[in-house]
């Protein structure tokens, strides 16, 4: 087990190394920065919502959207680059599994887009940070009371950020495994997250009694095979109004992530098995 | 009790499906081989023959569609029996981003190196192949005789027991191509079983102890080079200072008992001895 998590952390190193060296992860890592940078400056147009509100969509906007795009194109990406140039051959005829194999390539995906999560929540902290003091010196003037700013909830939100991206990591990996071109592995993989985005709705129209016979199996297997990737977006509520969130449901957002990862990694290496390299 | 064959293939066949239609291509059909252990074996024979399938099954990277392969004893799938062996694949590919030095740490790491020994192992792969000064240079810079020499490197560091190279010498000039076949010479110096696939049949019987050519995924001939080779119904005398008329006494005593002379000619050195002689010293660095 000790050899086997080493040689897992061998490949996630290297595949670290690798992902931090594309154009691709810097272009949308400066996109993500810059995106949160650029909310102090167009907090003016927050219409009419309250401006540390503004702040914070901008910011969880950017590690949701960027995040994403990252999380299934750079997987699909550093996956396949491992098929295509051959570099698999060399590794995969070593003492080396193929569950080892997709343990170490998930850790170093989940590694960079874990440093993407704490620089683009740290800038956002800070601007936060920052505003909420400035708001919170004039609501004491005003003698009102001021804004509500949780920044430890934001590094709470951050995390549940980071573990909705391994979901996806996990996922993308899963489809790739079966896949046979990046680009199907891409495809499908974004769907894949679209579905997961949207599955809350499946659960609502499963509770519907109209919904009988096929439809009714389908919207069961949707409901129950894919992640609901929107129970993660709980940012509005740990930021801003953290009395909002209930005691029983982060230990449920963090478990049915680690249970989903845990899951899609066990598929794809079941798919992965017996692809041939 | 004698050692298991370092790999033993029986009635190996491995189809693919190709198309949409899923149409069947036979790469390999009902291959049996013994490969002994501590000799330096071919494994020749035309592209598209079926050598690489072979190995990439052996090696457990391709399922077979019927048949049994054992490595060293083991099945060949194990992890177990792939720790013991050393891979060399054909046009390697490694990552740009990482030193000779740093690829052959990573795969000693891979092959179940102990931490203590890692950097030890590497320097000694890495002098073995004689990149030693190299090997602080990014990979993507090496030239392809280097390629090949590091992959030698990653697929050696864990002191296997059975080393297979899929085409080593493939685009390297013949001094490069000449290094590698003295390292395959020094690791059978070792006790090293190496498998050999190549397309220079003069290295091949140069280095080889026994060769297996193949056509169409069938096994055509096996056996020891010097046997194989051998033409056992003629005769090649060399003769040092040969006039004409002691070659027509030594025609003449030849026919009296009953033999026939049938060329008179000088002996050839090969074009790659008389490269290397001209061109002594010369590396790829």
């Amino acid at each position: 087990m000790k050899a086997a998590c080493h040689r897992s952390l061998w490949i996630a190193r290297i595949t670290f190394l690798e992902a931090i060296r594309q154009r691709f992860f810097a272009f949308l890592f400066i996109l993500g920065a810059a995106l949160v940078l650029a909310s102090g400056a167009v907090r003016v147009f927050d219409f009419g919502h309250s401006e540390l509100k503004f702040l914070a969509d901008f910011g969880f906007g950017g590690l949701f959207l960027f995040g994403s795009i990252l999380g299934v194109v750079m997987t699909a990406q550093l996956f396949f680059a491992e098929i295509d140039n051959r570099t698999a051959l060399t590794l995969l005829a070593k003492p080396l599994s193929r569950a080892e194999f997709l343990a170490g390539k998930f850790l170093g995906i989940w590694a960079v887009l874990g440093v993407f999560v704490l620089v683009l929540a740290a800038l956002l902290a800070a601007m936060l940070g920052w505003r909420a003091a400035e708001l919170a010196q004039l609501a004491v003037e005003r003698r009102l009371a001021p804004p509500e700013c949780d920044l430890a909830g934001l590094a709470l939100y951050a995390s549940l950020q980071w573990l909705r991206l391994g979901v996806i990591v996990a996922m993308v990996l899963a489809v790739a495994a079966a896949a046979r071109t990046f680009l199907f592995a891409v495809v499908v993989g974004a769907l894949a997250v679209l579905a997961g985005q949207l599955q809350w709705l499946s659960q609502e129209l499963l509770l519907k009694p109209a919904e009988t016979g096929l439809g009714h199996a389908a919207l069961w297997l949707l409901t129950h095979l894919l992640p609901n990737l929107q129970q993660f977006n709980l940012g509005d509520a740990l930021v801003l109004a953290p009395h909002q969130v209930t005691a029983g449901t982060l230990p449920w957002v963090f478990l049915s992530g680690v249970a989903y990862v845990v899951a899609f990694l066990v598929l794809a290496t079941f798919l992965f098995r017996r692809r041939e390299i | 009790m004698t050692a298991a064959p370092a790999i033993e293939v029986r009635h190996l066949t491995k189809d693919f499906r190709v198309g949409l239609k899923g149409v069947k291509l036979r790469a390999v059909d009902d291959l049996s081989l013994s490969i002994p252990r501590g000799q330096v074996y071919g494994l020749l024979g035309p592209n598209g023959c079926g050598k690489s399938t072979t190995l990439k099954v052996v090696l457990g990277l391709v399922p077979a569609t019927a048949g049994e392969v054992s490595i060293l004893g083991l099945p060949s799938a194990t992890a177990e029996a792939r720790a013991r062996t050393g891979f060399l694949p054909e046009a390697p590919y490694f990552h740009k981003f990482l030193s000779g030095r740093e690829l052959v740490r990573y795969c000693a790491h891979l092959s179940g190196v102990p931490s203590d020994r890692v950097e030890a192992a590497v320097e000694e792969a890495v002098a073995l192949v004689d990149l030693r000064e190299a090997a602080g240079r990014l990979v993507g810079t090496y030239s392809k005789g280097m390629l090949q020499r590091i992959g030698l490197a990653q697929a050696i560091v864990h002191d296997p027991e059975l080393v297979i190279l899929d085409e080593p010498t493939a685009g390297v000039d013949p001094v490069g191509a000449a290094a590698i076949g003295r390292i395959i010479e020094a690791m059978r110096a070792r006790g090293k079983t190496v498998v050999l696939c190549s397309h220079l049949l003069g290295q091949v019987e140069q280095v080889c102890d026994r060769v297996a050519i193949m056509d169409k995924g069938r096994l055509v001939l096996e056996g020891a080079v010097a046997e194989v080779l051998e033409r056992r119904d003629r005769h090649v005398l060399t003769v040092d200072a040969l006039t004409p008329a002691a070659l027509a006494a030594a025609e003449a005593a030849l026919v009296a008992h009953g033999a026939r002379l049938s060329a008179v000619t000088h002996p050839r050195r090969s074009l790659e001895e008389l490269f290397r002689e001209l061109v002594t010293g010369s590396r790829d660095a």
